[in-house]
């Protein structure tokens, strides 16, 4: 039996966006805030990072790295690692954790170090920020401790937007500077040659922080000199807040936006924000936008697709995806945020109504799969079963690292190419499912 | 205190127990701890050859309540959904540090629920605080080999024959998921047991099934290829009487010399004409490869991997190669009856340094100290050896290096050429080698 029984419509999706379990036994599940944790501060510039945990996270967090390190985004080793032991639990952490403060100061000599907790150190209970606290004093460089307890919450979110409230810790009081802008939840090195950056330079808006891609943290420390905070994620809108609530800075928070008409609303309000006027060159963006838009409907109507995660406003993807004549049959989420409500009625009234659910069993989600029997498959899904299927699998990894039209252009560029290998691995994997050739 | 910049942290038994049970096609894992350390998986099991737990491993999901409160319903709801849904004839409960540290009675677990469920549940219980993975592997083997394997001499069958025990067929006890090399010298392994006329019953553990297990007993002999077999040889010898060999073949000699101890112990005789036919094929020196401008006996080299893949290797290169390996890196002790033996095992005279589990920077400092032509080890060993002309990928983890063709073999009489071929190739692309 597939989960279809157990997925929701989105027009049926209760007030609070709770979606249910739809397995028990889980696999993959979803990842925790220790390795998001762990991927993000090395970027951080002149900074290093003491994870303390059992080898099964540490292990894991090493090969993430080692495996990012081989790809077009790799983040710098800036990890090191602290095995608790069964002698640690019971006897306690806190000599290890000072003997192991002390030698990465001494060996390494970070601006900053972040101490990096996980589960087994929020369960035994220990006082770790008491014990930093005692540390501090005796070490050059300036502690930031993360904690990312996994099991408190079923995502990564609390620990990364920890990850982002420990930057704080380095900010301090600035006179503001007219004409200049953060960027908060932009994760590339490539932030500053984005089409925002573009748009906001050509008005003489200068970027002062992509926060947390490869600043330095006298760069953080200078963060709040900026005019405005431009939010482009969930995650940065803790430190967002605080950051107002400090030292005034205005901020602006939208997830990315998908559709023409959501980028031209979320580019007018970043001008109003900043004062400044972008309509001449966000038409001319939404001109161009608009007709590829037109390429992709003529060359994709008609098909169907089912969405496995994305960055930025997933129901404003489903819209875009809706306008191009792709109809979304499913989406996986992991969990609705409040914001996410304008995009799900806009949705709802444009006739779409796609199933919702979380992919708690990936076995499962390819059932449903088979069953709803789509064109594409959007998001990182198994080439091989996909194939199988006939399914042609469209990953928007190279967008994600791009915001505003040229985010969408890339979008629709990805859908309308042919992911390189997939006829020869669909011409096996068919004859591997069938038997004949 | 190692803090891991430059090398990685080991992994712990937790990843030994999901490794060796992932070899078993019929039996599921499930894991209790919160899916974060599921999910993180996917990545580990993704360097080792691109593997993938889909379908293999899942999780309870656990969260505070459950650790807080001790609760244990999660678990339960899991194994009876894994257990209707896809019938696996057993379901291992492993534990993570987590539910490790709290205290859960898995044990206690199945024994409440195991009436109620078809499949046969094990529990393992560790947690990843009893040591390395070697330890995970062999409680996964020793297990199996103890609660799982079946007396075949007391079946009967069908057409009411005395006994299942096969002739001339053989247990391979040592190769899970994360051997290195795994496919090619599996394949090398059955091809020349092959050549014998002798048949590989299964596996222990890779490509295997519960049922195949259960029927170790049936072979009339166990190979050992791994020292973390050893154990469970022994448990197979004591239980059902099985002999069993240890030794994995490297060079010409050594797979002549395996195949011809195995034959011995099964009392039959290597065809002469075979083993002409293969050593024509596959036999060639590295002496017919170089031209007599080629100098080797300079060469410095280092070897970096697991016990059995160092000792083979590094007798292969001096015996035949005329290369005496001035490093010899282990990443544990060897475990079972031949107990570390410089002479015995490396052939290792007083000028050779040989180091077991080393720190980083140790590690760092022996490689840069001695200088040499070729490194064998894994991804971390030849990060660090930056500036070795030769360097090959034989030991895991090897994040950045796909085995999963099976004309690459390390072992057998194929090893042998493939590696003869493959060092001489390596040589003639780093001329310098021959000069200095």
């Amino acid at each position: 039996m597939s989960i279809e029984n157990k997925c929701l419509r989105l027009s049926e999706l209760p007030d609070d966006g709770s979606l249910a379990a739809t397995a028990h036994a889980k696999y993959p599940g979803q990842h925790c805030s220790f390795r998001a944790v762990a991927g993000t501060v090395p970027l951080i510039k002149n900074s290093y990072a003491l994870l303390f945990g059992p080898a099964i996270c540490l292990y894991n967090a090493k090969l993430s790295m080692n495996m990012r390190s081989l790809t077009s985004d790799p983040r710098p080793n800036n990890l090191l690692f602290v095995n608790y032991s069964q002698d640690d639990i019971i006897f306690g952490f806190q000599e290890k954790v000072r003997e192991a403060i002390h030698q990465a100061d001494q060996e390494y000599h970070p601006e900053v170090l972040f101490l990096i907790t996980s589960c087994l150190q929020e369960i035994v209970g220990e006082d770790f920020d008491a014990c930093i606290d005692e540390i501090r004093p005796s070490v050059k460089a300036k502690l930031l401790t993360i904690h990312t307890e996994n099991f408190t919450c079923e995502g990564a979110t609390p620990g990364v937007e920890n990850m982002f409230k420990s930057l704080f810790e380095l900010m301090k009081e600035q006179p503001q500077e007219e004409r200049t802008a953060n960027i908060l939840g932009m994760w590339t090195s490539t932030a500053r040659k984005t089409e925002l950056a573009r748009l906001l330079g050509s008005k003489g808006i200068r970027i002062k922080n992509v926060i947390p891609s490869y600043c330095t943290p006298s760069e953080l420390e200078a963060a709040p000199r900026a005019q405005l905070n431009i939010v482009l994620d969930q995650y940065g809108l803790p430190l967002a807040r605080m950051m107002k609530e400090r030292f005034g800075t205005d901020y602006v928070y939208s997830r990315k936006p998908y559709q023409p008409d959501s980028i031209e609303e979320w580019y007018q309000e970043v001008a109003a924000a900043l004062n400044i006027d972008l309509s001449a060159e966000v038409a001319d963006l939404k001109k161009k936008t608009e007709a590829l838009q037109e390429k992709a409907r003529a060359a994709l109507s008609g098909m169907t697709c089912v969405v496995f995660g994305t960055s930025g406003r997933p129901f404003d993807l489903a819209h875009l995806l809706a306008n191009i004549g792709v109809e979304p049959k499913a989406m996986l989420l992991q969990t609705i945020l409040p914001e996410d409500w304008p995009d799900i009625k806009s949705l709802l009234n444009a006739g779409v109504d796609p199933i919702v659910f979380q992919g708690d069993n990936s076995l499962q989600n390819e059932e449903l799969l088979e069953e709803l029997s789509p064109d594409i498959s959007i998001g990182a899904f198994e080439r091989s079963s996909l194939a199988r299927m006939g399914i042609r699998p469209v990953v928007l990894l190279t967008s994600n690292y791009l915001i505003g039209f040229e985010s969408t252009l890339e979008v629709l560029r990805l859908l309308m190419e042919r992911t390189p290998g997939i006829e020869a691995l669909i011409y096996k994997e068919k004859i591997l499912a069938s038997g004949e050739c | 205190m190692d803090l891991k910049h430059n090398g990685f942290p080991v992994p712990s038994d937790y990843f030994g127990v999901l490794w060796a049970l992932s070899g078993i096609k019929d039996l599921l894992i499930l894991e209790h701890g919160s899916t974060g350390t599921c999910n993180y998986n996917a990545f580990n099991y993704m360097i080792m050859n691109r593997q993938s737990p889909k379908g293999k491993l899942f999780s309870s999901g656990m969260d505070e309540d459950d650790v807080v409160m001790g609760r244990d319903v999660k678990i339960k709801e899991a194994i009876v959904e894994l257990d209707h849904k896809y019938y696996p004839k057993m379901i291992a409960l492993v534990a993570t540090g987590v539910t490790s540290v709290i205290g859960l009675d898995l044990q206690g677990i199945i024994e409440e629920i195991q009436p109620t469920i078809n499949a046969r549940m094990l529990p393992f219980p560790s947690g990843g605080f009893a040591g390395d993975y070697t330890i995970g592997i062999r409680e996964v083997f020793g297990t199996l080999a103890r609660d799982i394997a079946e007396d075949c001499t007391k079946k009967v069958r069908s057409n009411d024959a005395p006994s299942w025990t096969k002739p001339c067929t053989v247990n391979i006890i040592g190769p899970t998921i994360d051997s290195f090399n795994i496919i090619s010298d599996l394949a090398e392994l059955e091809r020349m047991l092959g050549l014998m006329g002798i048949r590989v019953n299964t596996v222990f553990t890779c490509n295997t099934d519960v049922d195949a297990i259960k029927n170790m007993a049936c072979a009339s002999l166990n190979l050992v290829t791994r020292d973390i077999g050893l154990e469970a040889a022994a448990i197979l010898k004591e239980r059902f009487g099985t002999p069993y060999y240890y030794g994995l073949p490297f060079g010409v000699k050594g797979s002549i010399d395996w195949m011809k101890d195995i034959a011995s112990i099964l009392g039959i005789s290597l065809d002469k004409g075979m083993v002409r036919a293969e050593l024509e094929k596959y036999g060639f020196s590295i002496l017919e490869l170089v031209n007599f401008l080629q100098n080797i006996d300079h060469l410095r080299a280092a070897i970096s991997c697991p016990f059995d893949y160092s000792s083979g290797l590094a007798e292969m290169m001096r015996d035949e190669w005329g290369v005496n390996p001035s490093l010899i890196v282990l990443p544990a002790s060897p475990i079972g009856p031949q107990r570390l033996n410089r002479e015995a095992n490396f052939g290792l005279g007083k000028d050779v340094r040989l180091l077991i589990e080393p720190d980083s920077w140790t590690l760092q400092d022996a490689i840069s100290s001695m200088n040499p032509h070729i490194v064998y080890g894994n991804s971390y060993d030849l990060q660090i050896s930056r500036n070795v002309p030769i360097r090959i990928h034989a030991a895991f983890p090897a994040f950045d290096h796909i085995y999963r063709y099976d004309g690459t073999p390390f072992v057998g009489l194929r090893g042998h050429a493939y590696l003869t071929q493959t060092i001489v190739n390596l040589l003639n692309q780093n001329p310098e080698v021959f000069r200095n």
